[in-house]
């Protein structure tokens, strides 16, 4: 009867079962490094083998921290833009003011300044309030302007308001002349096919009168409505004529309705001729004025 | 087949190394130095077995502060343990391969325990009882995955 036993070890089981013993002395060899022994293993594996990982946490944190300084930032670009949008307006108003002092300083005492509202309510455009009534001086027919020129006439006073209407109004009528004094005629409004296609004609100007593109219209002072000498517009081209005897202009004008917030009213007070508050070099169109363009 | 064992520890190694250390994840990642030395050991020999896990246990003492060794000496005894199953159990089936795998991970959390030392191990039911057993079945259900993806352990 064959006797069985274990199964001869081959030398290659043999060598590993010593290589493995060896290598278990070794791992439990690791727990009795001296500290300094322990930290050198370490220090070279953190710098050899795991540096990637290690390096790879060191940029999500770093990741993390530009995501949470992002978000910051982009707070603040958002406070910043918001004042920014702010900052544009307060510019604005701020030029608009300084010109106006410039424009009160050169009219003297005879103005009341004043801040228009418009009601935005059907049927209201071309209407507007202003703070300033019958208890600062103020008149039917009291001229409304701004730096630039013309905005329009009061049309009725309360103690502390007035409604006054712009140029856009229908029944806005003025009085006008060339700059120079040489050309008279009727600025009004005319409209179009459109409330956006209103546009400002200088009317009856004689058919022999020559009046090239870009002169000042300035209100001429007849009829006892505008004192004499307030921009209202540049000529803009012929818009039409009637027969061989009368010509119409139309005008750029110097104040856009919309755009004027502070203004100034006129007194009754005021001189018959207030040439000398819009000198030539100080004359520009709204839009000039925004952007530093001629008489700046 | 070595050669898918080789490619085997090398991805896990790294996928490891990345999960705990790269992204931090700590706990919430698998135990898969432990996973792919348990088995890859049944395929290479007690030899090969326990290199592996003595670097891989050299690795993971780099990182700690005061217990260095405990884990080279917790990986190579569940390498050569690993080993040695392969002389007791010659099996196939799922459930050996759960068995194989939540033992092997919950005797190597048993033997870093011991190898701590007495003055930093956490209470016995909480790090060997509680968390060795979550940290077991969770390494099982990675390394039956990989098992199925790789076709390592069944062949074995």
């Amino acid at each position: 009867m064959p006797t069985y036993g274990n199964e001869p070890e081959t030398n290659g089981r043999q060598r590993d079962f010593v290589v493995a013993g060896i290598i278990l002395v070794l791992a439990l060899f690791t727990s009795y490094l001296s500290e300094a022994s322990q930290q050198r293993v370490s220090a070279a594996l953190q710098v050899s083998v795991l540096r990637p990982f290690i390096a790879t946490q060191a940029r999500l944190a770093d990741s993390r921290l530009r995501a949470t300084q992002i978000d910051s930032l982009t707070a603040e670009l958002d406070a910043l833009s918001a004042m920014m949008s702010t900052h544009a307006a307060l510019v604005d108003e701020n030029r608009t003011l300084r010109d106006l002092m410039d424009l009160g300083a050169r009219a003297g005492t005879n103005y009341q300044p004043a801040t228009v509202l418009r009601p935005g309510t059907a049927g209201s455009e071309s209407m507007f309030l202003v703070d300033v009534g019958s208890d600062h001086g103020i008149q039917r027919g009291s001229p409304v302007v701004s730096p630039q020129g013309l905005v329009g006439v009061i049309r009725e006073v309360r103690p502390g308001s007035s409604v006054g209407m712009d140029w856009s109004h229908p029944e806005f009528r003025a009085s006008a002349m060339l700059a120079d004094g040489t050309t008279y005629g009727m600025v009004e409004n005319r409209r179009g096919r459109f409330r956006e296609e209103d546009r400002l004609v200088l009317n009856g100007v004689a058919y022999n009168e020559p009046v090239g593109p870009g002169i000042v219209v300035v209100t001429s002072g007849l009829g006892d409505v505008f004192p004499r000498g307030i921009p209202i517009g540049r000529i803009d081209g012929l818009a039409s004529t009637q027969g061989s005897w009368l010509k119409i202009y139309w005008l750029e004008p110097m104040v856009h309705p919309g755009s004027a917030t502070h203004v100034l009213v006129l007194t009754s007070e005021v001189s018959p001729d207030v040439s000398d508050v819009w000198p030539s070099d100080s004359i520009r169109t709204g839009e000039e004025a925004a952007r530093g363009g001629p008489g700046s | 087949m070595r050669l898918r064992v080789w490619v085997l520890i090398a991805l896990l190694f790294v996928l490891h190394f990345m999960l705990h250390v790269g992204f931090g994840f700590a706990d919430g990642a698998p135990d898969l130095l432990t996973v792919s030395l348990l088995l890859a050991a049944r395929e290479i020999g007690f030899g090969r077995a326990a290199a592996v896990g003595l670097i891989f246990g050299l690795l993971e003492d780099a990182l700690t502060v005061l217990a260095f060794g405990a884990n080279s000496i917790a990986m190579t005894l569940t390498a050569i343990g690993g080993a040695f199953t392969r002389d007791l159990f010659v099996g196939d089936s799922r459930v050996f391969l759960v068995s194989y795998l939540v033992i092997g991970k919950w005797a190597r959390d048993l033997v870093h325990w011991i190898a701590v030392g007495e003055g930093l191990r956490q209470p016995f039911v909480d790090q060997v009882l509680i968390q060795g057993a979550i940290g077991a079945g969770y390494a099982a259900l990675v390394g039956i995955v990989l098992a199925g993806l790789t076709g390592l352990g069944r062949e074995a």
